[in-house]
């Protein structure tokens, strides 16, 4: 018994069995506009939103993306282009000086079947003191610090985080979004994910068709 | 036991042979009390090893008694062994009425001594949920029969909706849960995953309180826990059961077994799921996530001599949870082992095993369809025990023992993923003598050998039981502990951005001594016990807020001290009726600014009552059982960072009650209607203890046992 049992403890299984059955989680290595299709304007955007203190710009018409370092009190450093279209902080968005609607379509494919843009009213950025977290360092303290910063409300719906339980449930709306760019372009958004593959949450990837043309 | 008693006949028919020149022939018939024939009772000489009888179909038996005997000794399983005199004997004649072992005295139990015992023998009280009262409570899982049948436990969440136990003050990594005497691996939170402990094929789950670390080691500091398996009886049987009950739970289950020879083997299956659902009002938590499990567990004996056994087990359990649109939890556990054990000769055994446990955690995440492995623990356990009987009867037991175990731990809370392992060896001894009708004691001792930080630690024990008649009286010091585990030493856990948690490597294991005190009084019908405790325990862990590190870390907490008293009466009469009460009042006593404040309700309560009858073809049971829990106040930090500022907070008294209807329709086929949560108990507010009732629910199980189905009866 003890022979045998002292052979089995030196197989490879030490470590344990079964490894097979479980995937490997990818590594994070691409980031930004990771699929494009230039035949239906549509593609996959993946970035890294984990850190409180970074805004992650996006700029459909260049297919690039810029980040900067955000301040507590608000200033950014970092180059951003000119003309960039959406911005991502975390779960928070904000426009550059566009406007967004919530949809009641659950994929592009059926809002671009419907073959026209929404109704209804577009929502504007709004300025806010207490919406974009970038210190959480104290929360256990009671004190959350946040920048004074653009934020489009509507778009940020994308996700809801529930912080009345612990820890937090998230939900995505899954809804397409239409963003009203300020150069009068549209671009209909759809967040289809939060996390990566080993569920770290704050990995956003955005499917969209820009520009819209009906 | 059919092979035993086929032994034993054997063995009666050679010795009548061996001994017939010089003895009587005492003849009769083994009846219950309704007058059905007992078969199989064996029927031996007091103060003598070699002659048996066994009673045959109708009950009857003859042995040869030789000159100079006193006394007969009448003995069968679920009824009270009978010593009766040979000069009760008249024209060669003795007919015996056996009664029904209706508070189960004669359950063997090992938890206390590591050895075989009687419940009412056994020198360490010992509390026994047998397979009976896991029907009558139908009870879907360990912690839910654990906390209907003893007051003092308490099931309640964490963070993120795990288990989380508190028995007597004593959380889940200071209560030792084992399984047939095996640890279990990994933990969430400080608990093993209880929904791996289900209760398919448990014959019975011992519970003794109090430290034991002088015979299992680390974390039995506030009691052990030990689930042990049925095996097959009967040369085959096959059951199936299924339960379906409120949010959509549902319980499929059933087992295949059979004895052929010296094969013997046991094979279970069991999947259950239940819908997650939405609580009514509002509370720390606002649902409960549902999900489903299965597990299948195999058992095979082998026998090839008489005193010599192997078995070997293998294991499989899953379950997923539901915890979010987008995401399930998944754990799964891996496990199997070797036993043999010898019995040598009278006075000598010895036993080795091979044990092997991995408890895995996983994400699926549905959008991409992964199924991403962040958690692995895996134990590989080598034990050998000897045992030995010492004095002139063998009266005196003497157990040697030693375990090996390597721990690997692989976890999403260690930097990169990471691994560590940890080789853990002890050895120990116990002497357990007789020292008198009367006197029993026993002494132990046990060193434990942590690899990673070179720790050691000794636990000792000394008990003494005094029996007067129907009394048991027992006291006892013994110590406990529980090492600093790999998660506790290396972690290094980013906590949602908010905070890190990290581990300390230069943790000291927690202790704890443990004096009890206790008085037991046992009748065919009735047995009551009272005890008092007091634990003095140091060094727990927890985790701290580290201002230099701006993080938590596991640390030290300065000592504490729990101290109580259980008070437990049980009845059961011949004509069906049953009762039983059980109360316990704990005191802990934590100093202000420790981290951890404590939140045991000072008074629980259990209670059942019941009433069952039976005749040929239909029985019933009709079980009322119930639990009260007392309110709560107490401190609770304003702040996670300091230790100062506290507010009062109460948790609510509560009380949950459940009627079960038991009815034996007809041959192994049982039929359970089970109202839930009967006195309709709505919380205000969902407490993270509060249970996670919506008000009366009802179930309906069903069970068949096929093989009964064909007996002749």
């Amino acid at each position: 018994m003890l022979p045998a049992g002292a052979a089995l403890l030196s197989l490879p299984s030490c470590n344990g069995l079964f490894e097979g059955i479980y995937d490997e989680p990818m590594a994070d290595t691409e980031f930004g506009f990771t699929k494009v299709d230039q035949a239906t304007s549509s593609g996959t955007i993946y970035i890294d939103a984990t850190s409180y203190t970074k805004w992650t710009y996006i700029d459909f018409e260049t297919f690039s993306i810029d980040t900067t370092v955000i301040a507590e009190d608000g200033t950014e450093t970092g180059e951003v282009m000119e003309g960039w279209d959406l911005a991502v902080h975390r779960y928070d968005t904000k426009t550059n000086g566009g406007a967004v609607i919530e949809t009641e379509f659950t994929s592009l494919d059926e809002f671009l079947a419907s073959g026209r843009l929404p109704d209804g009213e577009y929502v504007e950025d709004v300025w806010t003191e207490d919406r974009i977290t970038v210190d959480m360092s104290q929360m256990m303290d009671g004190i959350i610090l946040y920048a004074p910063s653009w934020y489009n409300p509507e778009l940020s719906k994308w996700l809801n985080v529930d912080t009345s339980t612990m820890p937090p449930v998230y939900t995505m709306s899954g809804k397409v979004y239409v963003l009203m760019t300020q150069d009068g372009k549209a671009a209909a958004l759809q967040l289809t994910n939060y996390m990566n593959d080993s569920k770290v949450k704050g990995f956003m990837t955005i499917d969209y068709v820009y520009p819209v043309e009906f | 036991m059919k092979r035993i008693i086929f032994l034993l006949v054997v063995l009666s028919l050679a010795a009548q042979s061996l001994f017939a020149s010089a003895s009587v022939t005492v003849t009769g018939a083994v009846r219950d009390s309704r007058g059905e024939p007992l078969s199989g009772t064996v029927v031996t000489v007091v103060g003598n090893d070699r002659l048996y009888a066994v009673a045959g179909d109708d009950g009857r038996y003859t042995i040869s008694v030789p000159d100079g005997a006193a006394m007969l000794r009448f003995h069968l399983l679920g009824y009270l062994t009978q010593d009766i005199s040979l000069e009760k004997v008249k024209d060669n004649l003795l007919n015996v009425v056996l009664e029904e072992d209706l508070m189960n005295l004669e359950t063997v139990v090992v938890t206390g001594t590591r050895t075989p015992r009687l419940l009412k023998e056994s020198p360490i009280l010992t509390r026994v949920i047998t397979d009976l009262d896991i029907q009558r409570v139908d009870a879907l899982n360990i912690g839910d029969l654990l906390e209907s049948e003893l007051p003092g436990i308490e099931f309640s969440y964490a963070m993120d909706q795990q288990v989380t136990l508190n028995m007597q003050g004593f959380g889940g990594n200071s209560v030792l849960f084992l399984v047939d005497g095996e640890r279990i691996a990994g933990e969430t939170l400080d608990n093993i995953d209880y929904n791996r402990l289900n209760l398919d094929n448990v014959q019975r789950v011992e519970i003794v309180k109090g430290a034991a670390s002088s015979l299992y080691g680390s974390n039995a500091v506030g009691g052990v826990i030990n689930l042990i398996s049925a095996g097959a009886t009967e040369p085959w049987s096959v059951n199936v059961n299924a339960r379906y009950g409120a949010h959509n739970e549902q319980r499929y289950g059933g087992s295949v077994g059979f004895q052929a020879g010296k094969l013997n083997s046991m094979t279970n299956a069991q999947y259950t799921s239940i819908d997650s659902y939405s609580m009514p009002s509002e509370g720390d938590y606002s649902t409960f996530y549902g999900g489903y499990n299965w597990s299948v567990k195999e058992r095979l004996q082998y026998e090839p001599l008489d005193g010599l056994k192997f078995t070997a087990r293998a294991g499989y359990f899953f379950r997923e949870r539901d915890l979010q649109s987008d995401t399930r939890d998944r754990y799964r556990d891996f496990s199997g082992g070797l036993r043999g054990e010898w019995d040598i000769n009278d006075r000598n055994r010895l036993e080795l095993s091979y044990g092997f446990d991995q408890y895995d955690k996983s994400d699926y995440l549905l959008f991409n369809e992964t199924d991403v492995r962040d958690y692995s623990n895996v134990q590989h356990v080598v034990r050998g025990v000897y045992t030995y009987s010492l004095g002139k009867e063998g009266q005196h037991t003497m157990i040697l023992g030693g375990d090996y175990m390597r721990d690997y731990l692989m976890s999403y809370q260690f930097e990169g993923n990471g691994y560590y392992v940890q080789h853990t060896a002890d050895v120990f001894g116990q002497i357990e003598a007789k020292l008198s009708e009367r006197w029993h004691l026993i002494g132990g001792l046990r060193y434990d050998f942590f690899s990673q930080k070179r720790l050691s630690h000794f636990s000792p024990k000394l008990s003494l039981m005094y029996s007067l008649k129907n009394w048991s009286f027992r006291g006892s010091y013994s110590g406990g502990f529980r090492a600093p585990t790999l998660k506790e030493m290396y972690m290094s856990f980013d906590m949602a951005s908010i905070f890190m948690i990290y581990g300390n490597p230069d943790l000291e294991p927690e202790s704890s001594e443990n004096l009890s005190v206790s008085a037991e009084y046992n009748w065919k019908y009735l047995s009551a016990s009272v005890s008092g405790f007091y634990n003095f325990v140091d060094n727990r862990i927890t985790t701290v807020w580290n201002e230099e590190l701006g993080g938590m870390m596991y640390t030290n907490m300065s000592p504490l001290q729990v101290r109580g008293v259980d008070v437990s009466v049980s009845t059961r009469l011949p004509f069906g009726l049953g009762a039983r009460l059980a109360y316990t009042f704990t005191d802990e006593a934590i100093r202000a600014g420790e981290p951890l404040l404590s939140q045991t309700r000072p008074h629980s309560a259990t209670a059942r009552i019941e009433y069952g009858k039976s005749w040929k073809n239909y029985g019933f049971n009709v079980a009322l059982s119930g639990r009260v829990l007392s309110a709560v106040t107490t401190e609770v930090y304003t702040s996670a960072t300091n230790y100062e500022d506290t507010e009062t907070q109460t948790y609510p008294a509560y009380t949950i009650w459940k009627l079960t209807v038991s009815q034996d329709i007809w041959r192994g086929i049982q039929l359970n209607v089970i109202v839930d949560n009967l006195f309709n108990y709505r919380p205000d507010y969902y407490y993270s203890s509060t249970p996670s009732t919506v008000g009366t629910t009802a179930a309906v199980s069903l069970s068949m046992n096929i093989e009964e189905f064909f007996n002749k009866k």
